[in-house]
């Protein structure tokens, strides 16, 4: 059974997916026998739209961790849109989708600038979005400054037109913006894995110089992810706007971490090369429902909540890299002994990302 | 080897899809909703109520001593309290939180918002849910809830601040009325709601009456993070060394640069810190002859009082404007009209209005040990 089970986990992403799933089924049965409250359709899309901003940004930091770069900017961009629109909107006196238009072209030139100096100027990811994070929560802080609105007052009274976003429920029971969440996912799904432009995207991690040998324009490629997880913070920006009903500066300021984990969780390696659209989802789902359903069913206070999803956390991933042959300190050992003696003993361990892989260690 | 995945990823959709329906069977037979359990008890009777106690961040010395408050005294009266609140002050956390107590099924909910605006949608669901909002420390917006319990007006506690200053310049043979006096303040955020109205109210009554006294920078900010109110507190003592006067509104800003004072020697002689923060935290300090003086409101009683007439009002009683409400062992407090803690705001008919805490405390070393919080 261990046997099978090592197996299983040895197989790459498609098994990590269904590990995921064993996650949200074990969910779905022990909260809901412990408190059926728990299965009411109502309270878990209630739920889940608390966490939607997680759940969208996931999607396209996903890419961004795929090329090994890491993006720990979007949370500040978020509060840096949603206090573009407020303060477009009501001091500016744009148009509300005038006043989102151009908070998202404000993201997406933040995300261009930091994808820019990572990509074309190599400086470390980390160090850039870090910056970036400062930079960009610095200058919302300033942009609700412009305002006649105290800063530290959210601004309010958005039209019903905008608030539509986050107050229908398609039949009653669906809101609207979980729906935008299956649109963006869908659109992830079908760039990252169905597309050119997504297999650009995992060959610019793998071989950046086989990459640009082959006529791909590597650094836009990379420049690129960095647009998109702005743009989707912009638009998370938005619904959240709607959904709370405010604009404030440091809107989405706790989210960096909660992103990080679902992609990481998700299966990306954060090394870059490998990732999948369906695991961050599953992620984020698994952490969502037991963010949910801990303190509803077994009274464990939300304060706490960070320790039970932080042993989950450390638990699944040291699992993975002790089960999985082809992950973790295994495969350093093996790389190291592919270059010192040339061939691949263990090549053939990991069937599926086979040929992936040995594109990978063909170039280090 | 993709097809074979596909089919397990497959069959364990499915298996969840089985396992949803045998979990929605198990489910039916097993814990009841904890809502129950009040019928015996007539209108206007507190016990047997769940109040779920909302603070705006967990971990903090002022809101944990205000649930020890909530939770001794709600034994006392015979209900439970549900001290529910997240370790990040944000409001995309706090409507979380609020939606959770939602879904638990509790009678009443006693908040202390992060963005009144922010959890307005949430705390108005609450309210269509039969649920009763009463908030404590920092307000909704006055539709949002019934009553609030107050510290004290904007006025009251800016008019604290500037007397707990003026003792403390006096101490030090300082003339408040005629010596130059150069003040900075340093609090949590930019983005709070009560610590900003406090400072809007002070420096109204410092341009009006002290025109002596200059501000020399610009507002620090620590974020309630114990370790910034330190670095940012020697950040304001190596820019402007002769500085009189420290003004720190906020709990986590007040010991944070009292120890920037001590770490660079500084004395109550000769530099006048103050503001507001719990006595406990700041005893040490004081001991050491760093401070002179410092202010609050009892947060335990507060805490409790929110919860009371969450319950209060959960029970089925009806207040007006003018009626006062009896709290065992607390006192007869009045409620008062929303404007007297917001200009213009108005105040509806019925279980709607301000309930202003009783008493404000000031600290020095003669009573400070006669306080557990």
């Amino acid at each position: 059974m261990r046997a099978r089970l090592r197996a299983l986990l040895a197989k790459g992403q498609a098994s990590w997916n269904v590990m995921l799933v064993s996650l949200l089924v074990l969910e779905f049965v022990i909260f809901g026998a412990t408190n059926p409250k728990f299965l009411r359709p109502e309270l878990l899309f209630t739920s889940l739209n608390d966490s939607l901003p997680v759940f969208m940004i996931s999607l396209f930091v996903t890419f961004v961790m795929v090329t090994g770069g890491i993006d720990i900017q979007v949370a500040s961009l978020v509060g840096l849109t949603s206090i573009t629109i407020g303060v477009g909107w009501q001091d500016f006196s744009l148009p509300i989708w005038g006043a989102v238009a151009a908070a998202t072209v404000l993201a997406m030139a933040c995300g261009a600038l930091s994808g820019f100096l990572i990509a074309y100027c190599r400086v470390q990811a980390m160090v850039v979005t870090l910056g970036g994070s400062f930079l960009y929560s610095g200058i919302a802080l300033l942009i609700s400054t412009l305002s006649s609105t105290e800063s530290y007052q959210g601004i309010g009274g958005f039209p019903d037109e905008f608030k539509f976003i986050a107050s229908y429920r398609l039949a009653g029971v669906v809101p609207l913006q979980f729906l935008i969440y299956a649109l963006l996912l869908a659109i992830a799904f079908i760039l990252l894995h169905k597309t050119t432009y997504g297999r650009r995207v995992f060959l610019s991690a793998v071989n950046q110089s086989a990459a640009e040998c082959s006529g791909i324009n590597t650094r836009l490629v990379i420049m690129s992810t960095y647009v998109l997880s702005a743009l989707s913070a912009a638009l998370a920006a938005t619904v959240l706007t709607a959904y709370l009903g405010t604009a404030k500066s440091d809107l989405g300021a706790d989210l960096t971490m909660n992103i990080i984990t679902v992609v990481v969780l998700g299966g990306t390696l954060s090394t870059g090369g490998r990732g999948s659209i369906v695991g961050t989802m599953l992620a984020s789902f698994v952490m969502a429902l037991l963010r949910f359903g801990l303190p509803l069913c077994f009274r464990i206070s939300t304060q706490h909540l960070n320790i039970p999803i932080g042993i989950l956390l450390v638990a699944v991933i040291v699992a993975r890299s002790v089960s999985a042959k082809g992950l973790g300190l295994t495969s350093r050992l093996t790389k190291l002994i592919t270059r010192r003696g040339g061939a691949d003993p263990r090549g053939g361990d990991s069937q599926e990302r086979g040929g992936q892989r040995h594109t990978r260690e063909a170039s280090s | 080897m993709k097809e074979i995945s596909r089919r397990r990823f497959l069959e364990a959709a499915c298996a969840s899809a089985g396992m949803l329906v045998l979990a929605g069977c198990g489910g039916s037979t097993g814990n009841a909703p904890d809502s129950s359990g009040d019928d015996n008890a007539g209108a206007g009777e507190v016990a047997g109520k769940t109040v779920a106690f909302i603070p705006k961040v967990t971990g903090n010395a002022f809101f944990e001593s205000a649930n020890d408050g909530a939770q001794s005294h709600s034994r006392e009266w015979g209900f439970s309290v549900d001290y529910i609140g997240d370790a990040t002050a944000s409001v995309s956390a706090q409507v979380s939180v609020i939606n959770q107590a939602v879904a638990n099924g509790v009678d009443a909910i006693c908040i202390s918002t992060v963005d009144a605006n922010g959890v307005s949608d949430a705390l108005g669901k609450a309210t269509d849910a039969g649920i009763v909002v009463t908030t404590w420390d920092s307000d909704a917006k006055p539709e949002d809830r019934t009553l609030m319990v107050s510290q004290g007006t904007p006025e009251i506690l800016g008019q604290m601040l500037i007397d707990l200053s003026i003792a403390g310049l006096k101490e030090r043979g300082i003339d408040a009325e005629k010596d130059e006096v150069g003040y900075v303040w340093h609090y949590s955020q930019a983005t709070v709601t009560d610590q900003n109205s406090w400072q809007v109210a002070a420096e109204k009554v410092i341009k009006e009456q002290y025109p002596n006294w200059t501000n020399v920078h610009e507002n620090y900010y620590s974020n309630q993070d114990a370790e910034q109110a330190i670095t940012i507190g020697e950040a304001i003592l190596d820019a402007y060394p002769d500085i009189d006067l420290i003004i720190c509104n906020d709990s986590t800003a007040l010991p944070g640069q009292l120890q920037a004072a001590e770490n660079k020697g500084y004395d109550a002689q000769r530099i006048t810190i103050t503001g507001f923060a719990s006595p406990q935290s700041i005893k040490s300090y004081c001991e050491h002859g760093t401070i002179f003086n410092w202010g609050l409101w009892d947060c335990a009683v507060q805490g409790a009082m929110g919860c009371y007439v969450a319950a209060y009002l959960a029970a089925g009683n009806k207040v007006k404007v003018g009626d006062t409400i009896s709290i065992p062992g607390i006192g007869e407090v009045a409620v008062e009209p929303n404007d007297s803690i917001a200009e213009g705001a108005v105040t509806a008919e019925e279980n709607n209005g301000v309930v202003l805490l009783p008493e404000r405390l000031v600290f020095t070393k003669e009573n400070m040990n006669d306080y557990s919080f």
